[in-house]
């Protein structure tokens, strides 16, 4: 019983992360550059399951007492994961979590020295165009947000808002992952749009438009004011890699 | 979750309990409807602030789940090729008899096996097992997440070479090793869980695992592929041990991300004592894998000291909330409280010192 138990366990723990990985939902939790190791555990978790069929399949009955027991509590604690993962419907970090966390607007100078993103994260976008973070890094490394006005950008990203926002902006947002969403960070551009207010928040959108110079909560920052905006399907990466 | 419950059953010897599948299987039914209830509920029909800080919790719970449960894996693997095919006599031989000299071979153990902190609870537990001195297991435990190649690799990918990679890897080091003198010193007995302890100096064996018994048993008798599979499974005997640490480790560190405003936190303070303390506690709370928390500490650099920096990856590794969780499959409660408070206390020191330099 409790062989069984774990082996199935250990099964349902591979095959989680396998479904997870095959049909792209693992990138809603961690940074796209560890998905191997996701591909490694949910082979080497069918591995050792297998590996509890081929050694107790023999001796099983070797034993008078059993050890490491599984106990129920245990048990539950386990299946968490499983249920949890299997029972929540896969969704990427949105709005909601971003009233826990700092937002990087890229006010000038003030943001952290990034690594260079790395190629391949612009999924989504026509390739060589600017995203959100490429955006932010460039305004980092100016001193005047003038300097940008009149640029073309075009950002795909989630709306956001809170008390701050005028009713004809909204940030256009996503979240950086380095590692896996424990260490999301808020980055977005505040948008100028005559109906930002009717977009709800956590609704993805792609937005055309030009940079100019603007004001949020006090502070001088370059801002998009947007030509045209569509409302979009999350992409299948959610999240901009550091 | 109620740790009294879950934390010393499976590990302390059970004698002659009649298997628990007789005991409390509607007791287990009633509560697995109970959650798979609570959690459809929320997921499903409950709509507001509530539904969204549950999906939150939901995302960041299974982040930190899925980043982590590989390195235990693969710790645990590790932990079962090291019970069949590493012999104690060599472990023996290998191991120092000075205590500094023990004391610092833990310390820098961790090249010999690159872990990080989730991977090196199995490992030290088998190595306990098999014979290893508590000295020498404790700076193994704190330093191994650091003082291995891979993590050197990805500090070094963020920082470049300079103090901070320097610093991370020699204080980490220096840390360790005070550490594991310290426990040499005091000789604690009764420091580790039964399941963990040197089981030949006991009439009864206590592997970890009933697998890992089994091999014992047969002493190593199978060959080839043989020997592969029962490794696999005395790893699986382990990872079933540790990962419900994990679990609850994850689940605390996904509600205090999800309750707890980061910007209270970073919005503290910049003083050169203050914002070591914040950095600390941010590394405790985040329970980042130390293979990338350089990547984060990167965003710090501009609003916070030197010393706090370095706190963060150095303390970090060694503790943090999923870490300390699963130190209680190895360690009686009291070492763990030591094995936090040790390095937080020099930790704390290091990095205000560093900031008054």
């Amino acid at each position: 019983m409790n062989r069984l138990v774990k082996t199935l366990i250990l099964f349902l723990l591979g095959a989680f992360l396998f479904v997870r990985v095959v049909d792209g939902t693992v990138l809603y939790y961690i940074n796209q550059r560890f998905v191997l190791l996701t591909w490694l555990a949910a082979g080497g978790f069918v591995l050792v399951a297998a590996s509890y069929y081929l050694v107790s399949g023999r001796h099983l009955h070797a034993h008078d007492h059993d050890h490491g027991e599984l106990t129920w509590v245990g048990l539950l604690i386990v299946a968490l994961p499983l249920l949890l993962g299997w029972l929540v419907p896969p969704r990427p970090l949105g709005a909601a979590a971003i009233g826990n966390r700092e937002i990087n607007l890229g006010s000038m100078g003030s943001l952290a020295s990034v690594a260079p993103p790395q190629a391949g994260e612009t999924m989504g976008l026509v390739a060589g165009e600017k995203n959100i973070l490429d955006w932010l890094n460039d305004f980092q490394r100016s001193s005047n947000p003038a300097d940008f006005a009149g640029e073309e950008a075009h950002l795909i990203g989630f709306v956001y808002r809170d008390g701050r926002f005028a009713d004809n902006t909204f940030m256009v947002a996503r979240f950086t992952v380095s590692c896996c969403v424990a260490d999301a960070a808020p980055v977005g551009l505040i948008v100028q749009w005559p109906d930002a207010a009717s977009l709800p928040a956590d609704q993805w959108v792609d937005v055309t438009g030009h940079l100019a110079v603007g004001t949020f909560a006090g502070q001088q920052i370059p801002i998009l004011v947007a030509d045209s905006i569509t409302l979009t399907e999350p992409p299948a990466q959610p999240y901009l890699y550091l | 979750m109620d740790m009294e419950q879950t934390e010393p059953t499976p590990l302390e010897p059970q004698t002659a309990v009649s298997s628990p599948a007789t005991r409390q299987p509607l007791w287990l039914l009633a509560a697995l409807v109970a959650l798979t209830a609570v959690i459809v509920g929320l997921a499903r029909f409950t709509t507001g602030p509530l539904a969204d800080r549950f999906q939150t919790f939901t995302t960041i719970f299974l982040g930190i789940f899925i980043e982590a449960v590989p390195f235990l894996l693969a710790g645990s693997v590790v932990s079962g090729l090291i019970e069949i095919f590493i012999d104690r006599d060599l472990l023996a031989r290998l191991v120092p008899r000075r205590a500094g000299a023990a004391a610092l071979a833990g310390a820098l153990m961790g090249f010999a096996f690159p872990v990080c902190e989730c991977g090196v609870v199995p490992v030290t537990r088998r190595l306990y097992h098999k014979g290893l001195p508590l000295s020498v297991g404790v700076a193994f435990l704190l330093a191994a997440p650091v003082v291995n190649p891979i993590v050197i690799l990805s500090t070094y990918a963020a920082f470049g070479w300079g103090p901070v990679l320097i610093g991370r890897v020699v204080f980490s080091v220096l840390i360790a090793f005070i550490a594991g003198l310290l426990f040499n010193l005091a000789a604690p007995e009764e420091a580790l869980l039964p399941a963990a302890q040197d089981h030949h100096d006991s009439d009864h064996h206590h592997a970890a695992g009933e697998t890992g018994k089994l091999a014992e048993e047969r002493g190593g008798k199978e060959k080839g592929y043989g020997r592969f599979w029962q490794a696999l499974a005395v790893g699986g005997d382990d990872f079933m041990d540790m990962v419900r640490y994990l679990i609850v480790g994850s689940l605390l560190a996904a509600a205090m991300q999800t309750l707890v405003p980061q910007s209270t936190l970073l919005a503290l303070g910049s003083g050169p004592i203050i914002s070591v303390v914040i950095l600390m506690v941010l590394a405790f709370v985040l329970s980042i894998c130390s293979t990338v928390d350089a990547f984060l500490a990167l965003s710090f650099v501009n609003s916070f000291t030197t010393g706090s920096i370095l706190s963060f990856l150095v303390f970090g590794p060694m503790v943090d909330i999923k870490s300390s969780l699963m130190f209680l499959g190895v360690f009686r409660k009291r070492t763990v409280l030591y094995l936090i408070l040790l390095p937080m206390a020099l930790s704390l020191l290091m990095g205000v010192v560093i900031n008054s330099l």
